[in-house]
């Protein structure tokens, strides 16, 4: 991972490093929610919303510290994440799928209409980034992403964790062992949306400009489908993921209008003969060369 | 002395009156049988006493302290666990994992260090125990949902203990075991109860609880129908016309 930036050395593609490094966080925060907690939550890429426009607006409107500007997006999105749970509490499987989808498309709508503080449309202009050079900003985040993967590692091998499987796998199950379930999918979506919040802070400063088009609800399908494709409930797949599709609809810019397509295509035939993501593919791919 | 006392509990769904002015007074430190035909009302009485449900009228308490309104996930700190008649397990995940999960109510780790790599085998041990308790310590890496039916049920046994019950209620733990299974079943509630807890069986066979229960209560159609001694059931008129319809009742 380190070496990266040594191999890639057109400003482009070490950009697409950044993107990377960024997407690897989103995909770690939705697999907290997702995988190991078993919560559908289509309304990840408003979180990640959140982190880029609080962060931002405190940067440009009010003069703020990036990291104090940092700080107060991680806690802005994390609360926000708290309250969606809370509201969403009583709803599992496709109706919280639907409640935060619809929560995203809000966010969205406010993102455009709120201009007084937003800009709208319009955007935000010239924003910087924390390190100047990209090959730095790159360093930064991929040290981030890996802080978080090291944190969540630790997280779902404790106590924690088997609480947090426990709910995906049966409600009902986990109430009669004492646990209170809407108590920890709150914990769950609050560090997940505190994580996508995280990610946002860096993206802005990256693209040098801040538009609502960049948090639409299709972000919200893109990590969803780095979580499944890479393997869903394990550390390391929704990483995969990330890599994969951050960098397959680059490779695929070559084949121009087909590229789409050949995505579309690929997600498809992943879901179709590897439910269970590329991790779970390598393991039934090992365990039958052994016996 | 009574552990658990209900007193005049109801419950309908929509028109239906699942549960009929219940009363039950549990003795601490025994097996308590409840028994009936299917639909009377058994499974019912066992999701009102762990929280599954909420009656609709009655009163309910556990070691003196009120229940009604408490959930299912608060009465397990007070003390109750159970099983499920339709086996309820984390399929996907290990049965250690399944273990470790059932004590949730007794991890005490500050929530950050979760997040540092720390030796998490506090409950190892005594999960492995319990495992070995039901006969399933070879098998704890294995995922649960890989078990046969009757030792999927042992499993769930094993994952309720682990939240350490003074009250442990079971819903048909027999249903689909052969003899060698029902038998080890009820050697271990009986080693359970001599441990110390107390322990209620929702039966539909009466013939098994028989041996292990000090006292078995009937319940048909939602109503009460007798309690008493195992021996006093069998020999009781009305039970053994609820059991075999009114037919073959002299």
């Amino acid at each position: 991972m380190a070496a990266a930036p040594w191999l890639i050395t057109t400003p482009y593609w070490r950009g697409i490093l950044v993107l990377c490094a960024m997407n690897v966080m989103l995909a770690l925060s939705l697999n907290l929610v997702l995988g190991y907690t078993g919560q559908l939550n289509l309304g990840q890429s408003a979180f990640f919303a959140i982190g880029a426009y609080v962060s931002t607006i405190l940067i440009k409107t009010y003069g703020w510290n990036f990291w104090l500007a940092a700080l107060a997006a991680i806690v802005a999105a994390g609360l926000v994440g708290v309250a969606l749970a809370a509201f969403a509490v009583r709803l599992r499987g496709h109706y919280l799928a639907i409640a935060s989808l619809g929560f995203a498309v809000i966010t969205y709508q406010v993102l455009i209409n709120w201009e007084d503080v937003t800009e709208g449309v319009r955007g935000i202009y010239g924003i910087l980034p924390p390190v100047s050079d990209t090959v730095g900003l790159f360093y930064l985040v991929a040290g981030i992403a890996f802080l978080i993967y090291f944190l969540l590692d630790n997280l779902v091998r404790s106590p924690v964790g088997d609480t947090l499987r426990a709910i995906r796998e049966d409600e009902i199950s986990a109430a009669s062992l004492g646990v209170h379930s809407a108590v920890w999918k709150a914990f769950a979506f609050g560090l997940g949306a505190a994580i996508a919040g995280l990610a946002g802070v860096f993206y802005p400063g990256f693209v040098g400009t801040l538009v609502p088009d960049a948090f639409g609800i299709i972000e919200s399908f893109t990590m969803m489908a780095m979580v499944i494709v890479g393997g869903a409930g394990t550390m390391i797949g929704p990483v995969i993921g990330a890599v994969l599709l951050t960098f397959l609809p680059e490779l695929l810019r070559g084949v121009g209008e087909l590229r789409l397509m050949i995505y579309g295509l690929a997600l498809t035939l992943v879901v179709l003969f590897m439910p269970g993501g590329i991790v779970q593919a390598w393991v039934a791919v090992r365990n039958r060369l052994r016996s | 002395m009574s552990l658990l006392r209900a007193e005049r509990l109801n419950k309908s769904f929509g028109g239906v009156r699942a549960v009929q002015n219940v009363s039950v007074a549990v003795p601490e430190g025994s097996i308590f049988a409840v028994i009936g035909p299917n639909g009377a009302g058994k499974s019912t009485l066992l999701n009102l006493l762990s929280g599954v449900y909420q009656p609709d009228s009655g009163s309910l308490s556990f070691n003196s302290a009120d229940l009604v309104g408490l959930r299912a996930h608060q009465r397990v700190r007070l003390g109750m666990a159970r099983t499920f008649q339709k086996i309820r397990l984390f399929r996907q995940l290990t049965l250690l994992e399944n273990v470790l999960a059932g004590f949730h109510i007794h991890q005490d780790l500050p929530l950050w260090k979760c997040f540092l790599p720390v030796a998490v085998g506090r409950f190892r041990e005594e999960a492995r125990e319990l495992l070995a308790f039901v006969g399933l310590e070879a098998r704890a890496r294995e995922r649960a949902g890989a078990l046969s039916y009757g030792q999927q049920r042992m499993l769930e046994i094993a994952r309720a203990l682990a939240t350490r019950p003074r009250l442990f209620m079971l819903d048909e733990p027999a249903a689909g075991l052969n003899a060698a299974e029902v038998e080890f079943l009820l050697q271990k509630l009986t080693h359970i109860r001599d441990k110390g807890a107390t322990v209620i069986v929702i039966e539909h066979n009466m013939d098994l609880v028989m041996n292990v229960a000090q006292r078995v209560f009937v319940m048909d159609h939602g109503v009460p129908l007798f309690e008493g001694t195992p021996r006093e059931v069998q020999s009781n008129h009305q039970v053994i016309e609820a059991y075999l319809g009114g037919e073959f009742a002299a």
